[in-house]
């Protein structure tokens, strides 16, 4: 037993090491983005001497990160609110009702996942720019549905059918239409998967930088994430404000992540052992 | 009552209609697009030409080089996380701690993680200043043709493998106790426990995460490419979906880009048909 245990601890000192690996590349950026210019350039380690907040807010009011801001929280709550809604409502529908056609249909949502958005980028543009979406927040929402629908219909439709049809059978009898279960059984029984869900398509939406390069070229349209690949032009020669520019772009997502990790990976687990 | 019998196919219809008006039919559309001219032969078809052209350009060829790499990089971005997990599993002390720490960087979008890999990794920045006082380099991490590319994908596993971890660990809640028992009453070492017990018990698991951590790279390196390198230096670190959007976006040949896009698929139904092929193989041996 004890070799073991030794072994045990011979693994624990790399496992510590990648820890370590892992998380400071992060600290390095907060730390760089307290710092002045001066400071930086003289010694790239030193801790800060101040918690200086005028780099952060150098990035939010000269480069536009505000507004950027402002963008992507429109588009990925509005995103994830429609994702939820008709994921959950064909997720039911596929699995408690019986219809005829269920299951192609079924495999035609499931299709869709194997559609990478790199594959339809060129017909696709085209198609928002026909129909006039192009460069607007409801293409960019439409495209995003459209990219993490196949993936959220195929999770509630795996929830829902852990759920017993008694319970669909009694609110039937009770006299409530298929919408009326929907709305007063399947949507609250729903609330660990769409927790889930939702904090992942939140944080794919809010994370995605290839189909708001390609949806939004305007400016003032530009989210987030893009925002963030302007700074480096931008900043090449003052690198503390653009550590603050890429911390702002980080503080949602790290926010989410301390609060709902559980859910992040349940969801992600989820996926993987459904299949 | 007669409305009823419609209910399904309305709650089902707002999804379906998404998924094949943005996705399935783009998908048809731009396999037929490939076949079509760009600038004044725009709509014409021009049969295989732009495919002809796509494997006489030199980046396009390095775009393809780089997929065979990362084939070959995608066991080390396997076996890390799944040996991480193997531990994590075993209760090594601080096994909640390390797998919470380790899923962290799976949360950044990858122009995060490419910006603050930019700081580090510059000519004149901390890792080169730390390797300096040691007298070697320093080393051009991101401007150096041969060194560049690797540099992207360890990133790429940096920031990804906490996604793979968690897969893994929702793999290993599915194995039988008893057989670990088993095996450790015999007196199995860990790495026979590894070979024998965990790795052909794991089967599906393991290939899951291989199919999606290929895909992973063929389709979510855009954000580091496009922030650390540019596909630079030299186009060394072209990748299929960057040459796409260089074509699309910048040189205005969308009938070329679907070209690339279609082999881009090609490549990843090939790879996921080639490693289940492979692991029912391996399953066989067992």
């Amino acid at each position: 037993m004890s070799r073991l245990r030794l072994g045990r601890w011979a693994v624990a000192i790399p496992m510590s090491l990648l820890a370590l690996a892992t998380i400071y590349p992060l600290l390095f950026t907060v730390n760089v983005a307290m710092k002045t210019r001066r400071d930086y350039i003289l010694d790239r380690f030193s801790l800060t001497d101040a918690l200086r907040w005028e780099n952060i807010s150098t990035a939010w009011n000269s480069v536009g990160m505000g507004r950027y801001f402002a963008n992507s929280l429109l588009v990925v709550t509005s995103s994830v609110v429609l994702l939820l809604l008709l994921g959950s409502m064909a997720g039911f529908a596929l699995s408690q009702l019986r219809f005829r056609g269920s299951s192609v249909l079924f495999l035609g949502c499931l299709a869709g996942l194997f559609v990478p958005f790199q594959v339809i980028m060129v017909p696709l543009a085209r198609i928002m720019a026909d129909t006039a979406l192009i460069d607007t927040y409801p293409g960019l929402v439409l495209v995003y549905v459209a990219q993490f629908l196949p993936f959220t219909v195929f999770l509630m439709t795996s929830y829902y059918r852990g759920i017993p049809s008694d319970i669909i059978d009694a609110a039937r009898l009770d006299g409530n239409s298929v919408y009326g279960v929907y709305r007063r059984i399947m949507l609250p029984l729903g609330t660990p998967a769409l927790l889930s869900v939702g904090i992942l398509n939140a944080l794919f939406c809010w994370n995605d930088v290839l189909m708001s390069l390609v949806m939004m070229p305007s400016v003032e349209h530009r989210t987030l994430m893009v925002g963030v690949t302007s700074l480096r032009g931008q900043y090449s020669d003052d690198i503390p404000t653009f550590a603050s520019g890429v911390l702002i772009a980080a503080v949602p997502v790290l926010a989410v992540y301390l609060f709902l990790q559980r859910q992040i990976a349940d969801g992600v687990a989820a996926g993987s052992t459904k299949g | 009552m007669r409305a009823e019998r419609f209910a399904p196919y309305l709650l089902v219809a707002p999804a379906i209609l998404i998924i094949v008006v943005l996705r399935l039919y783009p998908l048809l559309l731009g396999v037929n697009f490939s076949f079509t001219g760009d600038a004044e032969q725009n709509g014409l078809a021009v049969g295989f030409d732009n495919y002809r052209e796509l494997f006489a350009d030199p980046l396009f060829r390095t775009a393809l080089g780089n997929v065979g790499l990362l084939v070959l990089l995608l066991p080390v971005a396997v076996a890390i996380p799944g040996l991480l997990a193997t531990f994590i599993y075993l209760r090594v002390p601080g096994h909640r701690f390390y797998r919470s720490v380790y899923f962290f960087p799976a949360v950044l979008s990858p122009v995060i993680v490419g910006a603050i890999f930019n700081l580090l990794l510059a000519f004149d920045g901390p890792l080169n200043a730390v390797l300096g006082s040691v007298n070697v380099g320093p080393v051009d991490w991101l401007g150096d043709p041969d060194i560049a590319m690797f540099m992207v994908v360890g990133v790429h596993i940096w920031a990804t493998f906490g996604m793979a971890l968690v897969v893994f660990l929702a793999g290993f809640a599915t194995l039988d106790s008893a057989l670990l028992d088993a095996a450790r009453v015999d007196g199995a070492s860990l790495p026979q426990v590894v070979w024998h017990v965990i790795i052909p018990s794991l089967a599906r698991t393991i290939q899951f995460v291989l199919v999606t951590t290929m895909i992973g790279m063929l389709t979510s390196m855009f954000g580091l490419l496009f922030v650390m390198t540019s596909g630079g230096p030299e186009g060394s670190t072209y990748l299929p979906e960057y040459y796409i959007w260089i074509q699309q976006g910048q040189m205005n040949r969308p009938a070329l880009a679907s070209a690339a896009s279609t082999i881009l698929f090609v490549i990843m139904l090939v790879v996921g048909m080639l490693q289940i092929k492979l692991l029912e193989r391996a399953g066989r041996d067992k």
